[in-house]
C-alpha cells in the first residue's frame, strides 16, 4: 500500500476517534432514560442509578464501547473485505510488510489507538477515583457504617449517637446493628468500612457501581450517596428499596446472600437511627460476644 | 550430530504406544487425553448453563445418571462443584494439554528440523505425570461430598477447611499440582529443544510463529507455574497439616491476600500461556492460506515477546478491589493498559497478512478468522476490566466471565481445532473432511460467539458470578430470557462438536492417506512424509530461509509455484545471495546467522511495490 493512503487511513481513524471523544464530552454526561431501569429484556442495560457518582462509571464504559465498536466494526469489514476482493482469483501480493512505511505506519495506528482509547480509560479512571470514589475527605462528612459480611448474610454496625464503634469488652454499647437491613439519609456520603468474620466476600450495590470485597483479617473502605436528582429525574420516591449483592463465591448459598439498602429521607433516618440506638442498647448483653464484632473506626 | 543420534524404532507394543519416548508419540496421547476431558470440562458447561436457563429443573437425559440422589436436579452445592471443576478441567486438562501438550510436542522438532525433544524420557514422564493428575480430578467426583467447589481460583479461606471439608477438594488441588509438575517438565523440554536443537539456518527469526508462540509460551511456564505448584503445597498443607499460610482474622495468623497474589502472579501469565500458541497458530495459517508472507513477522515476534514480559507485571489487575494500595492499583492498570499496543500491533499486521492475499478458506482457515475475531471482542472487552473505575462497576459479574471465554475459552478452542485440522496429516497421516470441516467451523463460530456475548450482556447489566439462580435478585429478574438463549446457544455449540467428533474418528480410522504436503506449505514438518517417519529427519535439513515465502515472483518464474519450502535452493539464486531470502532474514544482532538484514529489507521493498502496482 502507498504512503499516502496509508497516511490518509491513520489519519482518518485518529480523527474519528477524536471528535468520538469530543462529541461524547460535549453531550450530558448521562444517557438517555431508557437505561434507568436496567434496559428491556432484549436488550439490557445497566442497572437503575441512584447515586452521586455512578454516572461517571457508566459514562467511561459508554464511550469506551463506542471505541470499541468502531474498532470492531473496522476489523471485521476489514476481514470480510480481504476474504471476498482476494480471493483465489487473484495471486497475492508479495510483500513481507517490513518496509520502513508499513513498519510506521502499524505503529503509528497502534500509537493512535492507544493514546486516544486507553488514555481517554486511564485520564478518566484517575480522575474519577481521585474526584469521587477515592475522596475519604468527603467519605468522612457524613455517616459511617461497619459491615462485617459472613456466611451468608450482612451485618451492619452505626456507631449510635456517641459516634463511636463499640469494641469487644465494652460496658455498655449504643450502637445501631442490623441483620441483611442496611438504611441511609438521602444526599449524605455514606461510609463503609467492610470485613469478614469467615470466607471471602464482596460488598456490592449494583444501583450505586459500588463493590468492595470484605476480607478475613482486613478491613476495606467503600463510599456511596444517594443521590435525591437521581431520585426526582427517574420518579422514585423516600423510602426507596435497593439490592444489596454479593459478588465473590462464598460457598453454597452465595446466591441467597441477598440484603436490603433503603434509602430514607434525612428526617426519616434521624428518627429511626434514634429509635433503633435505644433499643439496642437495652439488648446489649456484655456475656454474649458472638454479638462484639465491631471495631474501633481505622481511618485512611 | 552427536547430539540427536538414530536409536532403532521400538518394537513392543508398551514402549511403542504407552510409555513412548516419541514426541509424536506422546502429542497424540496428549491430543487424546486433552479431547476427553474437552468434553467432559464441556459437558459441565452445559450443566452450569441448565442451572440457569432452567433453574430448580431437572437435568435431561442424563440427570438421574449423574445425580441420582437429587433426581437429576441440580442443587446449589453441586453446581458450585461443576462450575469449579469445569473451569479447572478446561484449563488444566483440556487446552493446556492440546494446545501445549499436543502441538508444542508435534510442531517444535517437526519444524526447527530435530529428530525428538531435548529430553524425550523428561517428555514421557511429563505426559504420565499428568495422567496422574487426571486420575485425581477423576477421583474427586467419587469422594463423599464431591469435587472441589470453591471456584477454578481456590480462594482461601474457602478453599480450606472452613469452606470445602470434603476430600475433593484436596484432590483437585492435588491435580494442579501434579499437572503444574507436568508442564514444568515439558516447558523446560520445550525451551531447550528450541534453543539447542535447531537444524542448521534454522536462526530464531526463521522460525514459524507457532514454534514462536509455544517457545515463550514454555518460557512463561518454566517461570510461573512453580509459583502455582507452591501455592497448591501451601493450600493443602492449610487443609491438612495444620499450617495457616492463607487463614486470617479470628481463625489465624495468615493472610488471605497472599495467595491470590501466588494465584495470579501465575494466574496472569496463564492467560497469556493459553494465548501464545493461539497467537502462533494465526499468524502462520493467515499466512499460508492467504498464500503471502505474514505481515511484518519480526513485529509479530517482538509483540509477542513484549506480551511475554508485560504478562509478568500486569497481574494485579485481578485484585483491584482487594482493597490494595491506591499507587500500586494505579501502576497496575497503567501496565495493564499498555498490552493494548503490542495487541494492536499483532490485529494490524494479521489484517494486513490477509489483505491483497490470495485468501483460500480451508477449514483451518475459518477456524483461524473465527480466533481473530473472537479475540477481537475478547482483546476490546479486556480494557473495561483493566482500569479501577469501570472495573468497580464490572468486577465479578458475568462480563468478566464473557470476556476471559472469549479469550481463553472461544479464542484457544478455535485455534486448536484450527490447528487439529490443520496439522491432522502429521498425526494420522490423511486430512479430515473438508465439507464437515467447515460445517463445524461455522456453527462453533457463531454458536461460541453467542455464548459469550450473553454472558457478557448480562454481566454488562449487572448479574454477579456464580449465582445457582440469578434470579434470586429483582434486579436481575428480566435478564431471564437472554440467560435462556444463552443457554439454547451453549447447548447447540455441544452438539455441534458431535460433528468434529464423527470427523476426527473417520480421519483416525480412514486408509485415506495425503502426499506430504497436502496445503502447500514450505515449513520443515511438511517435506516429511505424514504421519513423519520415528525420527522425523534421515539427514538433518539446512534451513535457507524464513517460514512465509510465498508469492514470491522469483521462485513462481522458476519453479511455477507460489510457494518454497525452507530447505529448497531456488536455481537462479543460490543459497545465501539475498532474492527469496530476504524478507524473514534473520536480524543483525540476535541472532547466530549472520545474514545482511539492511540490505535484504531493503530489496524487499522494490518487489513489494512492483507486484502491489
Amino acid at each position: 500500500m502507498n504512503l499516502k493512503r496509508w497516511t490518509a487511513w491513520t489519519t482518518g481513524l485518529f480523527c474519528s476517534l477524536v471528535s468520538t471523544l469530543a462529541l461524547a464530552d460535549v453531550l450530558p454526561e448521562r444517557g438517555g432514560d431508557n437505561y434507568k431501569d436496567g434496559g428491556s429484556r432484549w436488550f439490557p442495560s445497566y442497572p437503575r442509578d441512584v447515586s452521586l457518582y455512578g454516572e461517571r462509571i457508566d459514562w467511561l464504559i459508554n464511550i469506551t464501547a463506542v471505541f470499541c465498536i468502531i474498532l470492531f466494526v473496522i476489523m471485521c469489514i476489514w476481514m470480510v473485505w480481504a476474504c471476498l476482493a482476494h480471493n483465489q482469483n487473484h495471486e497475492a501480493e508479495y510483500d513481507h510488510g517490513n518496509s520502513k512505511h508499513s513498519v510506521v505506519m502499524a505503529l503509528g495506528i497502534s500509537a493512535a489507538i492507544f493514546f486516544v482509547v486507553d488514555g481517554n480509560l486511564f485520564y478518566h479512571s484517575v480522575k474519577d477515583l481521585n474526584e469521587a470514589f477515592w475522596d475519604w475527605e468527603e467519605a468522612n462528612s457524613g455517616i459511617k457504617i461497619e459491615i462485617n459480611a459472613h456466611q451468608w448474610a450482612w451485618d451492619a454496625r452505626y456507631p449510635g449517637p456517641d459516634g463511636k464503634f463499640c469494641v469487644k469488652g465494652d460496658e455498655t454499647c449504643d450502637d445501631i446493628v442490623t441483620l441483611n437491613d442496611i438504611r441511609i439519609p438521602m444526599d449524605t456520603p455514606v461510609y463503609f468500612q467492610v470485613a469478614s468474620t469467615d470466607v471471602i466476600h464482596s460488598f456490592y450495590l449494583p444501583n450505586f457501581r459500588a463493590k468492595q470485597d470484605a476480607t478475613p483479617g482486613m478491613v476495606n473502605h467503600m463510599w456511596i450517596q444517594a443521590s435525591s436528582e437521581k431520585f426526582k429525574e427517574q420518579g422514585l420516591t423516600t423510602p426507596q428499596e435497593f439490592e444489596i449483592a454479593c459478588a465473590q463465591h462464598c460457598g453454597s448459598h452465595h446466591y441467597k446472600m441477598r440484603g436490603t439498602l433503603t434509602v430514607l429521607s434525612k428526617e426519616d433516618y434521624e428518627a429511626w437511627a434514634g429509635h433503633a440506638s435505644q433499643l439496642n442498647s437495652r439488648a446489649y448483653d456484655k456475656e454474649d460476644l458472638d454479638s462484639h464484632w465491631g471495631w474501633s473506626w481505622e481511618s485512611i | 550430530m552427536d547430539l540427536q543420534p538414530i536409536h532403532s524404532p521400538p518394537t513392543t507394543f508398551i514402549k511403542k504406544y504407552v510409555f513412548s519416548t516419541d514426541h509424536k508419540v506422546i502429542a497424540r496421547q496428549f491430543l487424546w487425553a486433552g479431547l476427553l476431558f474437552l468434553a467432559i470440562g464441556g459437558g459441565l458447561g452445559m450443566l452450569i448453563r441448565w442451572a440457569w436457563g432452567f433453574p430448580g429443573e431437572a437435568v435431561p437425559v442424563i440427570g438421574d445418571l449423574i445425580l441420582p440422589h437429587s433426581n437429576g436436579v441440580i442443587g446449589p452445592s453441586t453446581y458450585n462443584g461443576i462450575f469449579t471443576s469445569h473451569g479447572l478441567i478446561m484449563i488444566f486438562f483440556a487446552i493446556t494439554p492440546m494446545m501445549i501438550g499436543s502441538f508444542g510436542n508435534l510442531c517444535i522438532p517437526l519444524a526447527i528440523g530435530a529428530r525428538d525433544m531435548a529430553f524425550p524420557t523428561l517428555n514421557m514422564l511429563s505426559f504420565w505425570t499428568f495422567v496422574i493428575a487426571l486420575l485425581c480430578v477423576l477421583a474427586s467426583f467419587f469422594v463423599p461430598m464431591g469435587t472441589a467447589a470453591a471456584g477454578w481460583t481456590t480462594y482461601p479461606p474457602l478453599s480450606t477447611q472452613i469452606g470445602t471439608p470434603g476430600l475433593g477438594q484436596t484432590f483437585m488441588v492435588l491435580a494442579i499440582f501434579f499437572t503444574g509438575s507436568a508442564t514444568i517438565m515439558g516447558g523446560v523440554n520445550y525451551v531447550t529443544t528450541v534453543m539447542r536443537l535447531r537444524a542448521p539456518g534454522m536462526t530464531y527469526m526463521r522460525m514459524p510463529l507457532t514454534i514462536w508462540g509455544q517457545w515463550l509460551t514454555a518460557i512463561l511456564n518454566v517461570l510461573f507455574v512453580p509459583v502455582l505448584a507452591a501455592a497448591a503445597i501451601m493450600l493443602i498443607m492449610d487443609r491438612h497439616f495444620g499450617t495457616e499460610f492463607f487463614i486470617a482474622g479470628a481463625n489465624g495468623p495468615g493472610d488471605p491476600i497472599l495467595f491470590q497474589h501466588l494465584f495470579w502472579i501465575f494466574g496472569h501469565p496463564e492467560v497469556y500461556i493459553l494465548i501464545l500458541p493461539a497467537w502462533g497458530f494465526a499468524g502462520d495459517l493467515l499466512s499460508y492460506f492467504s498464500r503471502k508472507p505474514a505481515y511484518w513477522y519480526k513485529g509479530q515476534v517482538w509483540a509477542m515477546c513484549a506480551v511475554t514480559v508485560l504478562s509478568a507485571i500486569v497481574y494485579g489487575h485481578h485484585m483491584f478491589l482487594t482493597g490494595m494500595n491506591p499507587l500500586l492499583g494505579q501502576s497496575f492498570m497503567l501496565l495493564t493498559l499498555i498490552i493494548s499496543v503490542p495487541a494492536e500491533l499483532l490485529f494490524l499486521n494479521w489484517l494486513h497478512t490477509m489483505w491483497k492475499g490470495s485468501i483460500r478458506l480451508t477449514t483451518p482457515m475459518i477456524f483461524t478468522l473465527g480466533m481473530v475475531f473472537v479475540f477481537g471482542l475478547g482483546g476490546l472487552t479486556g480494557i473495561f476490566l483493566g482500569t479501577i473505575s469501570t472495573d468497580i462497576y464490572l468486577h465479578d459479574t458475568m462480563f468478566v466471565v464473557g470476556h476471559f471465554h472469549y479469550t481463553m475459552a472461544a479464542a484457544a478452542f478455535l485455534a486448536t481445532m484450527g490447528a487439529i485440522y490443520f496439522w491432522f496429516p502429521k498425526f494420522y497421516g490423511c486430512q479430515m473432511n473438508e465439507a464437515i470441516g467447515k460445517i463445524h467451523a461455522w456453527l462453533s463460530i457463531i454458536f461460541i460467539t453467542l455464548l459469550f456475548g450473553g454472558q457478557m450482556v448480562v454481566g454488562f447489566s449487572g448479574q454477579n458470578r456464580r449465582l445457582w439462580n440469578p434470579f434470586e435478585y429483582t434486579f436481575l429478574e428480566h435478564l431471564t430470557e437472554l440467560n435462556l438463549l444463552t443457554t439454547y446457544a451453549a447447548f447447540a455449540l455441544g452438539i455441534s462438536q458431535l460433528l468434529f467428533v464423527w470427523n476426527f474418528m473417520e480421519g483416525v480410522f480412514s486408509k485415506r492417506t495425503c502426499g506430504n504436503n497436502p496445503w502447500e506449505v514450505g515449513t520443515l514438518e511438511w517435506e516429511l512424509s505424514s504421519p513423519p517417519p520415528v525420527h522425523n529427519f534421515t539427514t538433518i535439513p539446512t534451513v535457507l530461509r524464513g517460514p512465509h515465502e510465498y508469492a514470491n515472483p522469483e521462485v513462481r518464474r522458476t519453479l511455477g509455484r507460489d510457494w518454497i519450502s525452507q530447505t529448497e535452493e531456488l536455481p537462479s539464486q543460490p543459497a545465501g545471495t539475498g532474492g527469496a531470502d530476504s524478507g524473514a532474514a534473520p536480524a543483525g544482532g540476535d541472532s547466530a546467522d549472520g545474514a545482511a538484514d539492511g540490505d535484504a529489507a531493503a530489496s524487499d521493498e522494490p518487489a513489494a511495490e512492483v507486484a502491489g502496482g
